[in-house]
């Protein structure tokens, strides 16, 4: 009679844990070492859209095909030779089946992100003849981490970048430049550096409004970015002075660029009104030496240059010697 | 120091279990990668969250042209003991590590390899550990420290529920390879009773 309520509450306690393995909302796998699949929860059939009948003691890699083999028979390995789980998560790989995402309203991502962990299942001989594979769906983290990581990125450019010009802001300029000035003093490869602004731009000012001086900043700005090339960097240095550092450029192509910007600002009208402003520019330029010491005496000797255009009758450049 | 957290024999006792998991974690690193790792004694001490920052702080120091912590840190519980295990890389060589864990070295391929380390050596260690105090520790996803964690920053700001913790550093380097590694099991005194009754336990 007693061994009868033992059978049956054995019975039930069986009965109850494979409804708990059947309806948790992780994904359960028992592999053999061949990666022949033993059991295959509802979770994995329900996102998978594969009955077990389909899996069960078949190859994991060939219902799968595209699953990345090499890479989970390396992380699974350890936990048979070795009975020490192995952890997955989904910054390595962003899954490891590649199940659509399914709330067609609150989803937010293509696709399920996964963290897996393998744990070794020991037999009655103390070895490891299969293992269980444990898949967590974490789509939400993902996508909030992910969502701060963008966050970051774009507080990160909106605290380096002016507003007005789209150009790189004081700070962050003159950090590159200095940045520029210590690989110089490492490498000596050439760089150059010009300091520009616009000509009487108080006058502009006086004259036709500052509405009008901010779309003047915004077609020479303008101007800049289409000469600069990807590995030149553009700055607002103060209200209407620019600075330009061009790396790998010696003063003769940086003379020839500052001419070519000079010319652009020249031929370009500012529409204002019925009318059109012109404006120039004057440039000057800056090689590095090995006789600068420091970033703000080659920022000195480039503003020198731009000084001696002033002088000079203003819409030109001049590089220093 | 606030208070003392094991006495003396059990201090002793500990050693000895850090010990052979020591040994049990070196032993399998050395049949996956065929290698042999040079043992030495491990540490067993009591650290204020202070403490440990300048622990950690060392160990980096030792790793040249690192700005940050490179490690992953991985969290355990089971049977009234809770605690992290951290695994701090210093002075190692990438390609080493790589070339043995048969990676290419790229930085993507970095993370794996540190993961995949933490997954042998981490597990081994407290898996020895668990089954020498006769429990079993359930453990938590290691996560990379540095892109997502700065420890020392984490210990400064955080309000922390603790003021003295037991922690275990074990050193690990590879012999003929310029792989240097030490495991840090941090148990604050808050969840080290489970602890104390197995050590107890052992020695009674």
């Amino acid at each position: 009679m007693s061994q009868d309520s033992d059978l049956t509450h054995f019975l039930k306690d069986v009965h109850w844990l494979m409804d708990i393995l059947q309806n948790i909302d992780v994904g359960l796998v028992v592999l053999d070492h061949n990666y022949q699949v033993s059991l295959w929860n509802q979770f994995m059939q329900n996102h998978s859209g594969k009955a077990p009948e389909r899996v069960l003691n078949q190859s994991l890699f060939e219902v799968f095909p595209d699953l990345a083999e090499d890479w989970f028979r390396r992380k699974a390995e350890p936990a048979f030779i070795l009975k020490s789980a192995a952890f997955t998560t989904w910054e390595q790989r962003p899954y490891l089946f590649h199940f659509p995402h399914y709330r067609p309203i609150t989803g937010t991502a293509r696709f399920m992100y996964q963290n897996t962990t393998i744990i070794p299942l020991i037999d009655t001989k103390n070895e490891v003849s299969h293992i269980c594979l444990i898949v967590y769906d974490v789509t939400d983290t993902a996508m909030n981490k992910l969502a701060q990581i963008e966050a970051n990125d774009r507080l990160k450019s909106l605290s380096r970048v002016d507003h007005l010009t789209q150009l790189y802001n004081r700070g962050h300029w003159e950090h590159c430049l200095d940045q520029e000035f210590k690989r110089f003093a490492r490498y000596q490869t050439p760089c150059s550096l010009i300091m520009f602004d616009i000509d009487h731009f108080k006058a502009v000012n006086d004259t036709h409004g500052h509405p009008a001086g901010d779309e003047v900043i915004r077609m020479v700005s303008q101007s800049l970015r289409q000469q600069l090339r990807d590995t030149d960097i553009g700055g607002r240095y103060g209200g209407e002075e620019f600075g330009v550092i061009l790396t790998n450029t010696d003063s003769s192509g940086a003379l020839e660029f500052a001419e070519r910007l000079r010319q652009q600002v020249e031929a370009t009208e500012v529409p204002n009104g019925s009318e059109s402003i012109k404006v120039t520019i004057s440039l000057g330029v800056c090689e590095l030496s090995a006789l600068i010491t420091n970033y703000h005496e080659w920022l000195a000797a480039a503003d020198t240059a731009l000084y001696h255009c002033k002088e000079n009758g203003r819409n030109q450049s001049f590089a220093c010697t | 120091m606030t208070a003392l957290l094991l006495n003396e024999d059990q201090r002793d006792c500990l050693q000895e279990i850090a010990n052979v998991a020591m040994g049990q974690s070196a032993d399998r690193l050395a049949r996956l990668l065929d290698v042999f790792v040079v043992l030495s004694i491990p540490n067993v001490s009591i650290l204020n969250p202070n403490d440990i920052v300048m622990t950690l702080q060392s160990l980096q120091s030792l790793d040249e042209g690192q700005d940050k912590l490179t490690g992953v840190c991985q969290g355990f519980i089971g049977d009234g003991i809770a605690g992290e295990a951290l695994l701090i890389f210093n002075g190692t060589d990438y390609r080493d590590l790589a070339q043995l864990l048969k990676y290419d070295d790229t930085k993507e391929n970095r993370s794996e390899i540190l993961m995949d380390t933490t997954n042998v050596l981490g597990g081994a260690c407290l898996h020895s550990l668990a089954q020498q105090l006769d429990t079993h520790f359930s453990l938590g996803p290691p996560t990379l420290l540095g892109e997502h964690y700065d420890i020392p920053e984490l210990l400064k700001k955080r309000e922390i529920s603790w003021n003295s913790a037991l922690v275990v550093e074990i050193n690990y380097t590879i012999e003929d390879h310029r792989v240097n590694c030490d495991l840090l099991l941090v148990i604050s005194e808050n969840c080290i009773n489970g602890l104390v009754q197995k050590l107890n336990y052992l020695l009674d």
